[in-house]
């Protein structure tokens, strides 16, 4: 399952070490997480549900609840963001407690820092560095072993302004990134933050419960760049090891080069479907269709045209009826839709795959920002729940601001803008910043630029709508 | 468009609200329900959800037990699954002084026909296996098997759907603004969607009665409390029993999914409209769950959340009749309204209805504060 030849990418495996699957003795790479291991050595099926249904992984960024196993006697450890260690305890479908617990007594360290980045993706690294080049000091926190998000597994080149890393690969960009946040930022990987407290002023509680440490940190302002999560569709069988989020599989074929099967079937036609369908070519994979329940092809033409080129059909106004396979995925039942969205009868095709990935969108990941009391709304244009904010990024609880995808579903480069303007207006209102006006203006500008075009209509309106939202609240403050 | 009479309008549509509303719209009674938000979304929804027959006073103690003997039942006569499971309560025995309370309490359980019992640690461990008598600090326990525990929400829904079965209307997100009082009697309810014409007005409102009473001109002692309560991952099924300390103010118990669930006061803990959970209830919880059950320190909380225990100064609920012809209280339940729901409002349904009350409320009216008072020992959480 482990890719040996890649066009792009070289796979640096670190040194070679053993940890046991359900007793029984396997090998994996040190740098690897439990869950690419065991996918490396032909596990899909991680666990199984209470009800007797076989679990596999989805998100692959410690997001769903699907990898939970049992490790070294603890149970319900993300395995997809947990480092494997050399004799490492791993099992699937134990829920008892363990007669003798691993449990140590966590160490404690209080941190009092001017600003604190919850997230270090794209816009979290922006803005550590940002806040750096203002002389404010920072902490970066992450509950993944590496930095730069979803950036890490981008593989194709960007487009937008030269600034942001046009016409470079994210993979590039995010080292770019994360060479100059980690000489400038303090950085916390592998910690998880677990809950926010007012307690007159801003207090998060962090947890590394790989080593047990317990951060107690006092920060001044706080910037929540926490990214999305994939979202599911509903379809019979979608809980089948082998169906997963198409994060989920670029985390697998671009971070650990291991395949996430042979043949598979790609739900969606975003530009999420599409490029991750040439990834997969790339990465030596079958992929034996793209569906789209909508009339068109929702991505850019240049990548749509890419995969066609490659021989993959693309199904629009088609959806997934079913996936189906004994305790993973054997195949895929897609049917075609009228304009009603309706399924039209004797339409089914059965497509052999041993896995699907559903690329249908994300949703904001707010849960944290919500406990600091911000004001939360539902704007589907902006992709579901999100913190109303101001242009600065700042939401309606002062101090608090939010940056990137957890703001609003769009992309890496305007996410590393949001987490510039955030960190540089956090900054300034922290201490002056030289030449603040004539920096600000020309992010903006730059988001401005990034947005323009029929691509940028959506986040542009969603944009619109969450400032129109905090500006009533914030009236009604009385400010 | 919203009804404009009503023979009796509940405020809060708490389990009390939507019990009492059952009970009056099965004889009969034309009930609006009134919330500011909606069923179970005080109090009731934030509960640890344990009933106990296990009081201290006797009074306390039957109407706790005729309760249990209709959430039996409920579920059947509801039509309505409650998640109604009888694991017992077990309570922590910490020294000589504790086990002559317990002694005496268990001799008056008994003597209304309970099935309580003292336990020694050896037993303590057989019900509860992860338990640890040491770190407790506990020399044995009284254990009532028929103590239990329902699902909050399905109990709220369950008697509300009944209730709007048999005719009674719910008006949630309803702001009551006036009470309308003349000659001493009740005239109407203002609410923000509209004025109800009616004779009787029952102010189930949890946190917010007091609010509710002065509208009519009634002053509560009632204190808003905030109290805080936290739920861990789950795992597997290991015990039925709810395990309290009224030392250590602890409580927790097992959820159906297999989460464990409990509160604790917390360092912080407030009177007065303060919502925000706080980090020193989560350090303290998690501190004591692990004296009490080692094990659960390898697992992680979920969720932490924050309700109102709606407080009187004897820490018992004040139920009845007030100086105002028609105003009747249902409130002041410092913690325990979910457990004795099915009771207090059989006997406020009687009360309205003009019937023989199957057993006296006099000493829970109003009036009581007026006297010397009298404080409730088996408080918790």
């Amino acid at each position: 399952m482990r890719i040996e030849e890649h066009p792009i990418l070289k796979f640096e495996r670190e040194r070679k070490i053993n940890f046991y699957f359900n007793g029984i003795k396997m090998e994996a790479y040190e740098g690897e997480t439990i869950a690419s291991a065991l996918h490396a050595n032909g596990i899909k099926v991680l666990s199984h549900s209470r009800k007797g249904r076989a679990r596999g992984f989805f998100c692959g960024i410690g997001k769903c609840s699907s990898c939970l196993m049992t490790v070294n006697g603890t149970p319900n450890v993300r395995t997809c963001i947990t480092m494997v260690k050399d004799g490492m305890i791993v099992e699937g479908d134990k829920y008892d407690l363990p007669e003798s617990f691993p449990y140590r007594k966590p160490i404690k360290e209080k941190i009092d820092v001017s600003m604190a980045i919850v997230g270090a993706g794209p816009a979290g690294l922006a803005a550590a560095i940002e806040s750096a080049e203002n002389g404010i000091d920072a902490i970066l926190i992450d509950e993944n072993p590496r930095l730069g998000g979803q950036l890490i597994k981008q593989t194709h080149k960007f487009f937008g302004s030269s600034r942001e890393g046009a016409g470079k690969r994210g993979i590039e960009i995010a080292k770019e990134l994360e060479e100059e946040a980690t000489k400038k930022a303090k950085i916390l990987l592998n910690t998880s933050v677990i809950g926010y407290y007012d307690k007159g002023y801003h207090f998060l509680v962090a947890a590394n419960q790989m080593d047990g440490i317990l951060y107690e940190i006092k920060a001044k302002k706080i910037i929540f760049s926490t990214g999305a999560q994939e979202n599911m569709l509903v379809f019979e069988g979608n809980d089948l090891p082998g169906v997963y989020g198409a994060g989920g599989v670029q985390t697998l074929t671009n971070v650990y080069g291991v395949k996430p099967g042979n043949s598979g079937v790609i739900i969606g036609a975003g530009n999420v479907g599409l490029i991750l369908s040439y990834q997969l070519l790339q990465a030596g994979v079958d992929v034996k269709a793209i569906v789209e329940a909508m009339p068109k092809i929702g991505g850019y033409f240049v990548h749509a045209a890419k995969v066609r080129r490659n021989g993959v059909p693309i199904y629009t106004r088609h959806t997934i009826k079913e996936a189906y396979g004994k305790d993973r995925v054997e195949g895929a039942k897609i049917v075609a839709l009228d304009e009603k969205w309706n399924t039209i009868e004797g339409s089914e095709k059965d497509i052999k795959c041993d896995f699907i990935a559903v690329s249908v969108g994300l949703t904001p990941s707010t849960r944290l920002v919500q406990q600091t009391g911000a004001k939360i709304k539902f704007i589907s244009a902006a992709g579901g729940w999100v913190a109303l904010h101001n242009e600065y990024m700042e939401t309606t609880k002062d101090g608090i601001y939010v940056a990137g995808d957890a703001s609003n579903i769009e992309e890496a480069s305007t996410a590393i803008i949001e987490g510039k303007i955030a960190s540089l207006h956090a900054s300034n209102s922290l201490k002056k910043v030289h030449g603040y006006d004539k920096k600000m203006k020309e992010y903006m500008k730059r988001l401005e630029e990034l947005r323009s075009g029929i691509f940028g209509e959506r986040a542009k309106f969603a944009k619109n709508k969450i400032y129109e939202e905090y500006y009533e609240i914030r009236e009604n403050r009385r400010y | 468009m919203m009804k404009n009479n009503a023979d009796v309008v509940i405020i809060g549509a708490g389990i009390n609200g939507c019990a009492l509303a059952y009970e009056l719209s099965k004889r009969g009674k034309d009930v609006i329900v009134l919330d500011r938000r909606h069923i179970a979304a005080g109090a009731t929804g934030r509960c640890g959800a344990g009933i106990r027959q296990q009081w201290s006073t006797k009074e306390n103690a039957i109407l706790a037990k005729k309760s249990v003997e209709i959430f039996e039942n409920l579920s059947n006569e509801l039509n309505y699954d409650i998640g109604f499971r009888q694991g017992g309560y077990l309570i922590a025995i910490h020294d000589e002084n504790d086990m002559q309370q317990a002694k005496k309490n268990v001799e008056m359980q008994k003597s209304i026909g309970l099935d309580v019992r003292i336990i020694d640690a050896d037993e303590i461990k057989e019900i509860v296996p992860i338990l640890e008598p040491k770190g407790m600090e506990a020399i044995g326990a009284t254990f009532c098997p028929t103590d239990g525990h329902a699902d909050p929400f399905k109990t709220a829904y369950g008697y509300a759907m009944a209730a709007i079965k048999q005719g009674a209307r719910f008006y949630k997100f309803t702001e009551v603004k006036k009470i309308r009082v003349k000659d001493n009697e009740i005239k109407s309810v203002v609410t923000d969607r509209g004025e109800i014409k009616t004779g009787v007005v029952v102010n189930a409102a949890g946190a917010w009665s007091k609010q509710v009473a002065k509208m009519a001109g009634i002053e509560l002692p009632n204190k808003p409390v905030r109290k805080e309560a936290l739920v861990t991952e789950p795992i597997k099924r290991i015990f039925d029993a709810m395990v309290i300390s009224f030392r250590h103010g602890i409580y927790f118990s097992q959820m159906e999914e297999g989460q464990i669930l409990g509160g604790i006061p917390s360092p912080e803990e407030k009177t007065g409209y303060h919502t925000e959970p706080t980090f020193s209830f989560l350090q303290r919880m998690a501190y004591m769950l692990g004296k009490y059950a080692p094990v659960l320190k390898s697992i992680n909380v979920m969720r932490q959340w924050t309700g109102y225990y709606d407080v009187t100064p004897d820490a018992l609920p004040i139920l009845g009749k007030t100086s105002i012809e028609g105003f009747i209280q249902c409130n002041g339940f410092s913690g325990h309204g979910f457990m004795i729901s099915p009771m207090v409002a059989r006997l406020l349904a009687q009360l309205i209805n003009d019937e023989k009350l199957d057993l006296p409320i006099e000493r829970l009216s109003i009036n009581r504060f007026k006297g010397k008072v009298f404080k409730e020992k088996s408080v918790v959480g």
